[in-house]
């Protein structure tokens, strides 16, 4: 009896820690050293509620952590990147769908040197029967939600607070002065 | 016997459904958790202290999650920093980018992650690490040449 158990163990254990998600993937590679496309569904839940029980309405529309937990296996995976080059989250993408199963396709990042583990940058998503929808909408809602900062350039060299901040403490957060030096010496 | 394939299901099933916690006060940086994972920037050395100044406040401002980059080498996801939760663009997260703080908190774990529940910053010690003396900024034009 013991051994057809520990063979039941094995055969359900394996499928799962086995898993490949790259089957179907259309993701584009970003070149990264540990990326591998992987799609699949997962339900978006609020990082924060899922741990510890503080669950606001509408998983904090949009002002928190959002997490992937995929119907496969029930891993929590954390979208980091939206599709757009240009240091932007997926948590605007991902906000209207929270608490809905939808499938995700991008790349996950699997590396074991620096313990990163079920990291994600989400460059698609399909919700219901509708069509694959882009996961690029990020800097179209930063545009929107800050009319006064509009004019040229990257939405990170116009963005308010971070103006305010690299004002007071400079690009390299060590003060004007120092900036000056590194400015002098580099240009 | 009769019981014990119930109970081993719902034991295998229980690591994915709950999450452990821990209290613990920790040392570390505030860290762009992209940059530093995906090695999009180059090495981990290359994307803390000063060096990642500037792109630590566009990834924390773009909503992309910060970590705590404890000096063991954990890194511990921000949640929530004393009473702002806003872990996606947050202001709070955001005035701390390359800080290296020490925090009180509750530590979760759940899949390989460790997240972190700050409840106190005990003490901020302002960016220490002048990393920009070995790899100048990262990336290179997030220092523009003055006019």
């Amino acid at each position: 009896m013991m051994r057809k158990l520990t063979a039941l163990i094995a055969l359900i254990a394996s499928p799962l820690a086995a898993q490949d998600f790259s089957e179907g993937s259309e993701a584009r590679s970003w070149n990264l050293y540990a990326e591998v496309p992987a799609r699949f569904e997962a339900r978006v839940v609020d990082v924060l509620c899922e741990l510890s029980g503080d669950c606001p309405e509408n998983c904090g529309d949009g002002t928190r952590q959002l997490g992937l937990i995929r119907t496969a296996d029930d891993v929590m995976v954390l979208p980091m990147k939206n599709s757009q080059p240009a240091f932007t989250g997926a948590v605007a993408e991902l906000a209207p769908f929270c608490g809905q199963v939808i499938e995700v396709d991008g790349l996950m990042v699997e590396d074991a040197d620096l313990n990163a583990r079920n990291i994600y940058l989400v460059q698609r998503i399909k919700a219901g029967g509708a069509d694959w929808i882009k996961a690029n909408t990020w800097t179209k809602k930063w545009a929107e939600a800050h009319p006064e900062a509009a004019g040229k350039g990257p939405w990170f060299r116009r963005d308010p607070r971070i103006k305010e901040i690299i004002a007071s403490e400079g690009y390299l957060g060590l003060g004007l002065e120092a900036d000056a030096a590194y400015a002098e010496e580099n240009f | 016997m009769r019981y014990a394939l119930p109970l081993l299901l719902s034991s295998l099933a229980l690591p994915a459904l709950s999450a452990e916690r821990t209290r613990i006060q920790v040392t570390g940086e505030i860290i762009d958790t992209w940059c530093y994972y995906s090695g999009v920037m180059g090495g981990p050395d290359a994307v803390v202290g000063s060096a990642h100044h500037t792109c630590a406040l566009w990834c924390s401002a773009g909503g992309i999650p910060v970590g705590l980059l404890a000096e063991d080498g954990t890194v511990y996801m921000v949640l929530k920093i004393a009473q702002d939760a806003g872990s996606a663009s947050g202001d709070t997260q955001l005035s701390l980018a390359a800080h290296t703080v020490t925090a009180d908190g509750m530590v979760y774990e759940r899949d390989g992650l460790n997240y972190i529940v700050v409840s106190e910053v005990v003490s901020d010690m302002d960016i220490v690490t002048p990393t920009h003396e070995d790899y100048g900024t990262v990336p290179p034009f997030s220092f523009p040449e003055p006019k």
